[in-house]
């Protein structure tokens, strides 16, 4: 690779699959930290993996960086095997933006981190200090960019690891909990960096455990818990896992002598139960349904004995629900 | 791997590696730089070292010392020899084996390693700065010491114990990247590659001449390659040997630094390799 251009490896072809990995599987001691994980990843797609702290996210990253080997399974990257012979070669067509902080010199400049690092990728120094400048606009730290690393705020070093990873143009961004404690604003410039990559035919994985966050934005999805896959399948498909058994109600009783709280806890106690929502409060309550009740058959119970359904409403969203669903799977 | 894997020339390869090295070099340039009060530190230590051992100097007979061609030295003169090529080791060996320790603690050793850099090109990059500015400093130090301390080298002795240097920076390079391999696997490999460092200076004569020792350990002590390294140097710098005395030592080094160099690499490669396959490697 001699310049910043998206590049088409040798020996690959238009068609290959980005990412293709079949039953990898890795333990660590006693713990399996991914049992028979697949994952397809198709180019111009974010593939988001989802799942809760210990799931394997990062353990399936850093096998598709080269970081880790896996001990069963199969991996192809453009259609190249990269473990053994062909993991320098493949690296050139992997990028990743770590999850971590310190991953820059920070006593030097970002300009000379992105310079140096842009180096590493094979540019000449005049290309590297060159996409160097282009890649800093693109995030916004052109006026920072002199400056040393060590004073960048949390933020801007997110955005330095964004724009380090897209020096190459590379066809595949791993992005590791790349928004994880940024505020929304920033979270929102990290995604769309990485949008703009998705746009020039960028194949993107995307690691987190914030459910909020890959709604509008994923393509598919791959639900990870405890090493395994869960689900695999389309934000909406991930969406209808979800059967939203608990809700947020507002009640108040036709008769104000009646304790609201007592009256919806008699009249609901086959179908569910009911808990204050906060403290004191006897009004706002939460409503969570047994399996198979329908919530119509216990809004109209309760109207029926003298309660006013006042709102009624999902306590989770549907995605936070099927996270909920899917991580509670094994346990249940 | 792949059949359709792509087999790029070796040469080709193995020059796009070597262009990265000048970035290392940069990199830690900077870095330094941005230390200035240790990097002047550096030089004010060496400056009172001198003078710590012109004192003792003055309590040393000479007649204790060996003679280099005929010629007896003074302690300042024969001590100076020691210090420049044993500081030399320890700061190179020492900086090699923290050069990987150093991109642990920092986090940015993954970042690397996720490059398409070779191990080999980060190892032989994460030194090259020091690889470059040790022999100045050891230049530096024997013109401050003829300059300053009174003490009298053959100037035709500086370029044979720069040949000298050739062989021995590998030998020392290679007991780096063992230390750095110790690192990688231990994490607090430094110790072990500190203790060894010791061993190998306390037998080779730096400071006072290996005659000295019991008989059992003299023996060893002529084998230790510094001491091979030290005794040429001398005769060249105090002797004014010239060229004489440096063949038969870079003879006797080749097979240390081949040696050395083979165990460090393979020993480099197979913490590397354990280290991916525990998944360990950015732990420190």
């Amino acid at each position: 690779m001699t310049d910043g251009s998206s590049i088409q490896a040798p020996g690959t072809t238009v068609g290959e699959r980005p990412i293709e990995a079949e039953g990898l599987s890795r333990r660590f001691g006693a713990v399996r930290a991914l049992r028979d994980v697949s994952l397809r990843v198709e180019r111009g797609e974010v593939h988001a993996l989802l799942g809760p702290n210990g799931a394997g996210k990062t353990t399936l990253l850093r096998i598709l960086t080269g970081l880790v080997d896996p001990d069963e399974g199969r991996l192809r990257i453009l259609g190249i095997d990269p473990i053994g012979g062909a993991a320098q070669y493949v690296k050139r067509l992997v990028a990743v933006v770590p999850s971590g902080d310190r991953t820059f010199y920070l006593r030097i400049s970002g300009l000379e981190n992105l310079v140096f690092f842009g180096r590493l990728l094979g540019l000449p120094r005049s290309r590297a200090a060159e996409r160097a400048w282009e890649c800093l606009a693109a995030v916004g730290l052109t006026d920072a960019a002199k400056g040393r690393v060590g004073v960048y705020s949390h933020g801007m070093q997110k955005r330095l690891a964004v724009a380090r990873a897209l020096m190459a143009d590379p066809p595949i961004l791993l992005v590791d909990e790349a928004t994880h404690d940024l505020d929304p604003q920033g979270a929102r410039t990290v995604q769309g960096l990485v949008t703009g990559a998705v746009e020039r035919g960028a194949a993107v994985v995307w690691a987190t455990q914030r459910v909020d966050e890959i709604r509008g934005f994923a393509d598919r999805v791959t639900f990870l818990d405890r090493g395994a896959v869960r689900f695999c399948g389309s934000v909406p498909q991930l969406m209808a896992v979800s059967i939203t058994q608990r809700f947020a109600v507002h009640l108040r009783a036709r008769d104000r002598g009646l304790d609201v709280l007592s009256v919806a806890r008699d009249v609901v106690r086959s179908m569910g139960v009911v808990d204050p929502l906060s403290g004191e409060d006897r009004e706002h309550l939460v409503l969570s349904l047994r399996e198979g009740v329908i919530l119509g058959d216990a809004l109209a119970a309760l109207t029926a004995s003298g309660v006013q359904v006042l709102a009624c409403r999902d306590e989770r969203s549907g995605l936070e629900e099927a996270f909920l669903r899917l991580a509670s799977k094994e346990t249940s | 791997m792949n059949s359709a894997t792509p087999a790029p020339a070796r040469l080709e390869t193995l020059l796009g590696e070597l262009r990265k090295v000048p970035a290392f070099f940069r990199r830690d340039l900077l870095v330094a730089w941005s230390y200035r009060l240790a990097f002047f530190s550096d030089w004010i230590n060496l400056i009172v070292q001198l003078v710590v051992f012109f004192y003792v100097a003055k309590l040393v007979d000479p007649r204790n010392l060996p003679s280099y061609n005929g010629v007896a030295p003074t302690y300042m003169e024969f001590v100076g020899v020691g210090i420049a090529l044993t500081s030399f080791m320890q700061v190179a060996l020492g900086r090699v084996v923290a050069a990987i320790r150093t991109e642990q603690l920092q986090g940015t050793l993954e970042a690397l390693l996720v490059t398409p850099t070779s191990p080999a090109t980060i190892q032989i990059g994460s030194v090259v700065y020091d690889l470059a500015y040790i022999p100045i400093r050891t230049v530096a130090f024997l013109v401050l010491a003829a300059l300053f301390f009174g003490i009298h080298y053959f100037a035709s002795g500086l370029l044979p114990v720069c040949v000298i240097l050739l062989v021995f920076i590998p030998f020392i390079w290679g007991l780096g990247i063992l230390g750095a391999a110790a690192t990688l696997t231990f994490r607090r490999g430094s110790g072990i590659v500190g203790f060894g460092a010791s061993v190998l200076t306390l037998g080779s004569g730096s400071y006072f001449p290996v005659q000295l020792f019991p008989g059992w350990v003299q023996a060893p002590a002529q084998l230790n390659p510094i001491t091979i390294a030290l005794d040429a140097s001398r005769e060249a710098l105090i002797g004014g040997t010239g060229w004489s005395q440096i063949l038969p030592a870079v003879l006797t080094l080749v097979p240390f630094m081949i040696l050395s160099l083979a165990v460090g690499i393979i020993t480099w490669r197979w913490a590397l390799r354990r280290e991916r396959r525990k998944g360990t490697i950015g732990l420190y």
